[in-house]
């Protein structure tokens, strides 16, 4: 590390406002050398007090840039921190240890090598990349990485460590938009009023301009900040920005400097909003303008009186009002010398010179003055977005050169106040935003007043309109020259050049020329961008208008907008079991599942052999009630329900409207009114909303209730021809073949648990139960079946073994063997459709399906070779290469030892015995033959019926 | 059926690093919380959910309505707390090991009402957490959008919301004064709400732990 070099060659005594704390004194990193800060300073405030002048290099030509607002829009002050680039640095609290460094330079920001573009600066005009590499069209890949060496940006390290990002809502009455004075005292206002109130300050303290203000300014800031602290109704956010405004007071406020977030994004719904966005000080657009040493005059206010940096020792101050002789004055009282060239007495400034800084002053009566800081001050932007946003279009005013709001047109919801809505002194706008203030307030209650249903009865406080003092219209000096956009470089010159060329609307110049589109997104560009079109096409600036004010009021990250990452996930109560005994995870929708403890393959042998226990929790199930329910379970399903005794199951299909598969399932039937209901997985929550819709909707009159108790159920697959052995150690229900047959349901207690829920159903083609138990239980129920079954070889099985199960056994899966378009005969589900019901969901398509009969189907595939197994998804191609179908499922079945799949094909394809080709991903072909079942393993059932 | 050595251990949807405790044949943590912002596992009490009528005889036995929660005094569900949880439906939480009374309590008024309603014990279908302090609100309001005001959530109020993108009843239910929720989800979202509950209030100090004598559905004095 460099020796640290001593802070404050410019750093003045003590200020009454400033806002350093010079008892301490911390160490940071500027290119490599170490300066030392007080808290309190800016990563610029202190590089400024240790004398540092130059900070970065210019977008396009490499020009050496200083500051010139000295606050968060400041273009010449954008450095990389460690891994985050583009940092404001006139806005960042410096920090021990920060490490920081210019932009894209190289091999320094002293000697930057790509500052030889200046000579190139003539090629490198309005509409460069548009006219030069277009053609040939072919090397633009070439252009572009020779480009991105250029590319004014920091860096990110892949390495980097993601920051946090988070996310809150806000519902304040009153959302302030500034903590100036005006907004302080609309904040105020509003929260004597009996409304909630939420203040929001760009910069890190409240108080606006005071703070760099006279003694007076000061005692006011003190009195303000001291009435919105009295108020605990007002949320104070400093160090954040109203980043957007959205329909009914839809505000992203993006709060920052909070311990261990980045930042915030606080999603704000807001009564009324109060605009107190202030004024921005206009850069002047003349030869030289971008010379480091070039500031504005609230620029050096800010130096000067919040963090004690002297910004020059000679300096000509350009003002055309009070402000800039402030500044004068601030700086005499510095120990600088002041030479000032007043506007209002016709005088200005035409050109500053100087090699990697000012050096000297040109005036229009042709003097020359030698200076190290040249001052301006030569008029105001008032940053209407919020107020763009909200649909209100501010109108220029010559006399006061600037755009100002029009409260008449400006939507109910909204207030402007402070210097953006007018001029006054001090006094004069504190009284107009009190008495906004109040009226936001009861514009907000009346609000929620209505929304609870009550009546309006407020009286509408009077708010006092405010005026414009008189203001020359100084944008640019001519002749012209110098830099219209210093984020986007793009000059004076460029404007006219854009206009000749044709592109005669601010709007078309900004997208031609970039302007207004850098960091500042306008704040300091826009009025002088519009001033010199209306100049080159001989308008009025009121009639040449600005561009369209758009979100973000000021850049924010992505990270910010993406907020905090919600993504649930569900787990069974048998969770913790699967992870002790280290199953693969496999995401399914949000549900967490075992895929396999280590060797699928054996899994299915061992179900095959003695008996496994999967955990089928997902299993979507409903608990319906009700007299009707028979109906309902007619009407959604394509088969009969009407016969179902107390008892039994039946397994069930659901189609849509048009025919297509739904979802499928077993329903059993607990008591007279009382059934439970299983779907797929992944179609819980649609069946369940597909029952309440029909109940809602078509038969209202139905009593039924369908109340979602998936997980109230732990659900747990005993499978295997040892199930009945292993199962009847621990349950009263009696497991005799006769007594609890085939597709039967039973409730008992099983290992101590009661209402236990039995079903004897055979997904995987074997002897099995479906244990569904209080889920509160399944841990215990899970751990003791294990435990139980010990001498039965019991082991559990994951879903890729159950996968292979039942694809042996020859049963679809909704989704992987069905699609979008697969309607019930297409999934080989004829058996299933009663098109003799009276009516169903789906009757009419299903019908006409029927009749066509040119439906592709749902076969089980054989590949000849045994070596082979065909991807899902493959496409079966006909000799002519068509597509005919696809395999939907396959695998390797160890039970066969030989491949096995499911598949849809073209109709006339179906036939058993009919031999297709299967185009593999690897480019081959193989061939399958059509089986006579879908199932590859014991068709007729005779294992699951034992 | 052979003898099952161990006794049944009941488990909620949650669980946190530390020990754990046996109370009433449930397993829940043995952590203590004494910070002002707390996060209680309330899984074992008593959770049915009922059907009926959004304004009829079932919503006057039950005493409350969409929106508004009752303790009732009297009568067959004396003790519980009665959730409108939505319209024409109920949530009734009780102590643990009172289902069968409550259940029995809610079947004799859907039987007097003669209406169609109906009720499922829930018990073990779902997740229940209590969050208690007086930053409860700021924690909430970066998971859930709701205007949690008074005006608009006042306490006794409830709501189903999306919180942290789980379907929640969330129920205003102070404790002494001091702000109070209960946030009620299907069982399986369980352990993730409690964890994105817990990862948004680090910044407000949360804790998690058994419940208190207070962190109960039950006992209110209103």
């Amino acid at each position: 590390m460099s020796r640290a070099r001593p802070g404050g060659s410019h750093r003045l005594g003590a200020r009454p406002g400033e806002v350093i704390d010079r008892s301490r004194t911390i160490e940071f990193r500027w290119n490599g050398v170490t300066h030392t800060a007080h808290p309190g300073d800016t990563i610029a405030s202190a590089l400024a007090a240790a004398g540092v002048r130059v900070f970065a290099r210019s977008y396009k030509y490499h020009r050496p840039r200083g500051l010139l607002t000295a606050d968060i829009f400041d273009p010449g002050a954008i450095l990389q921190v460690g891994d985050e680039p583009n940092v404001r640095a006139a806005h960042r609290l410096v920090e021990a240890g920060m490490d920081v460094r210019s932009q894209n330079t190289w091999p320094s920001l002293r000697y930057d090598v790509k500052a030889v573009n200046q000579l190139a600066g003539r090629f490198l005009a309005t509409g460069f990349y548009y006219k030069t590499f277009i053609k040939p069209e072919r090397l633009w890949p070439t252009y572009e990485k020779v480009l991105r060496r250029f590319v004014h940006a920091g860096e990110v390290s892949p390495d980097s460590e993601q920051p946090y990002f988070d996310k809150r809502y806000a519902h304040p009455d009153v959302l302030v938009a500034g903590g100036g004075p005006a907004g302080m005292a609309a904040a105020v206002a509003a929260a004597r009023a009996g409304a909630s109130v939420m203040l929001v300050e760009q910069e890190h303290q409240l108080g606006g301009h005071l703070r760099w203000g006279d003694a007076e300014d000061l005692r006011c800031r003190d009195e303000l900040v001291a009435a919105v602290e009295a108020e605990s109704n007002i949320e104070v956010l400093t160090d954040s920005v109203v980043a957007a405004r959205y329909d009914d007071n839809w505000l992203a406020v993006v709060q920052r400097g909070l311990p261990h977030v980045a930042e915030r994004l606080v999603k704000a719904r807001a009564g009324t909003l109060v605009v107190a966005a202030g004024l921005i000080e206009r850069p002047y657009v003349f030869a030289g303008n971008d010379l480091p040493g070039v500031m504005l005059s609230t620029a050096v206010r800010r130096l000067l009186n919040l963090y004690a940096v002297r910004p020059g020792s000679r300096a000509v101050v350009f003002t055309a009002n009070p402000e800039g002789d402030a500044a004068a004055a601030d700086l005499r009282a510095a120990g600088v010398d002041v030479v000032e060239v007043d506007a209002r007495h016709g005088r200005t400034v035409v050109r500053a010179t100087g090699r990697g800084g000012v050096e000297a002053v040109e005036l229009s009566d042709g003097s020359r003055i030698e200076a190290d800081l040249l001052v301006t001050a030569v008029g105001w932007t008032a940053p209407t977005s919020l107020l763009n946003m909200s649909g209100a279009n501010p109108g220029y005013r010559p006399d006061a050169a600037r755009f100002v709001p029009d409260p008449a047109a400006t939507p109910a919801a909204v207030i402007a106040v402070g210097g953006i809505a007018g001029d006054g002194t001090r006094d004069e706008l504190v009284a107009h935003a009190d008495a906004a203030g109040r009226e936001a307030a009861a514009r907000a209650l009346a609000l929620a007043a209505s929304r609870a249903g009550s009546a309006d009865t407020r009286d509408p406080v009077a708010v006092p309109q405010l005026g414009l003092h008189h203001h020359p219209e100084l944008f640019f000096a001519l002749p012209t020259g110098g830099f219209v956009d210093m984020s986007e470089d793009v000059s004076a010159k460029d404007i006219l050049t854009a206009v000749k060329e044709g592109y005669d609307s601010s709007e078309l110049v900004k997208r031609y020329t970039t302007a207004t589109m850098g960091p500042a997104q306008g704040k300091l560009e826009t009025v002088n961008t519009v001033a010199l079109v209306a100049h080159a096409t001989g308008k009025t600036i009121a009639e040449t208008g600005a561009t369209t004010w758009r979100p973000m009021y000021t850049p924010i990250t992505l990270g910010a907008l993406a907020g905090r990452k919600f993504e649930p996930v569900r787990h069974s109560p048998m969770q913790p079991w699967h992870t002790s005994h280290k199953a693969a995870p496999l995401i399914a929708g949000q549900w967490i599942r075992p895929e396999h403890y280590g060797d699928p393959v054996a899994e299915v042998r061992n179900v095959r052999q003695n008996v496994g226990i999967i955990d089928v929790t997902p299993i979507g199930k409903l608990d319906l009630q009700g007299p009707d329910v028979a109906k309902l379970l007619n009407l959604l399903y394509v088969n009969k329900w009407s016969q179902l005794g107390i008892g039994r199951v039946r397994y069930g299909v659901m189609c849509a409207e048009d025919g297509v598969v739904l979802d499928d399932g077993v329903t059993g039937r607990l008591a007279e009114n009382h059934y439970l209901m299983s779907t797929t997985s992944s179609g819980a929550g649609t069946v369940w909303e597909w029952a309440e819709n029909w109940l809602q909707t078509e038969h209202p009159e139905w009593q039924v209730h369908v109340t979602p108790v998936t997980t109230a159920y732990a659900s747990i697959n005993v499978a295997g021809p040892k199930s009945r052995e292993l199962l009847a150690r621990l349950t009263d229900v009696d497991l005799d073949n006769a007594a609890f047959g085939y597709m039967n349901v039973r409730t008992g207690t099983i290992a101590g648990v009661a209402d236990c829920v039995l079903w004897r159903i055979g997904f995987t083609g074997e002897l099995s139960y479906e244990l569904h138990v209080p889920a509160s239980y399944g841990l215990h129920v899970w751990e003791t079946l294990m435990a139980t079954g010990a001498d039965l070889g019991i082991a559990p099985f994951g879903v890729e073994a159950q996968r292979i199960l039942r694809l042996e056994k020859g049963h679809l899966i909704v989704g992987q063997d069905t699609d979008g378009l697969t309607k019930a005969y297409s999934a080989g589900l004829d058996w299933a459709v009663k098109l003799d019901k009276p009516d169903f969901v789906g009757k009419p398509e299903l019908a006409w399906q029927a009749a066509r009969g040119e439906h592709p189907k749902l076969v089980g595939l054989r590949p000849l070779d045994t070596s082979v197994v065909p991807e899902e998804a493959a496409q079966i191609i006909s000799d002519g290469g068509y597509i005919v179908g696809r395999i939907t499922s396959s695998r390797l079945s160890p039970t066969l030892g030989r491949p096995i799949c499911l598949g849809q094909v073209d109709a006339h394809l179906a036939d058993p015995g009919t031999r297709l080709t299967v185009r593999l991903r690897n480019g081959s072909d193989t061939t399958v033959e059509v089986t006579a079942e879908h199932a590859h393993f014991d068709p007729e059932g005779e294992r699951q019926r034992v | 059926m052979s003898d099952i050595a161990a006794a049944p251990i009941a488990r909620t949807a949650l669980s946190f690093p530390g020990p754990v405790r046996t109370t009433d044949g449930w397993e829940t943590t043995a952590r203590h919380a004494a910070g002002g912002l707390r996060l209680a596992d309330l899984g074992p009490l008593v959770k049915l959910t009922v059907r009926g009528p959004a304004d009829g005889s079932v919503r006057a036995a039950l005493g409350t309505s969409f929106g508004h929660t009752v303790r009732p005094r009297g009568g067959p569900l004396a003790g519980a707390l009665v959730v409108g949880s939505g319209p024409g439906e109920w949530l009734v939480l009780g102590a643990p090991g009172t289902g069968g009374e409550l259940l029995a309590g809610v079947r004799s008024i859907i039987a007097d009402s003669g209406e169609f309603a109906s009720v499922v014990d829930v018990t073990h279908g779902r997740a229940l957490v209590r969050l208690t302090g007086a930053d409860t609100p700021l924690l909430l309001s970066k998971v859930c959008a709701v205007d949690l005001a008074d005006r608009v959530v006042p306490d006794g109020a409830a709501f189903r919301s999306s919180v942290a993108r789980v379907v929640t009843d969330v129920v205003r239910d102070d404790v002494d004064g001091t702000r109070s929720y209960l946030l009620h989800c299907e069982r399986s979202s369980g352990q993730y709400l409690a964890d994105s509950l817990v990862d948004a209030g680090i910044e407000y100090g949360i804790e998690v732990g058994a419940p208190t004598e207070h962190d109960d559905a039950t006992g209110h004095p209103r």
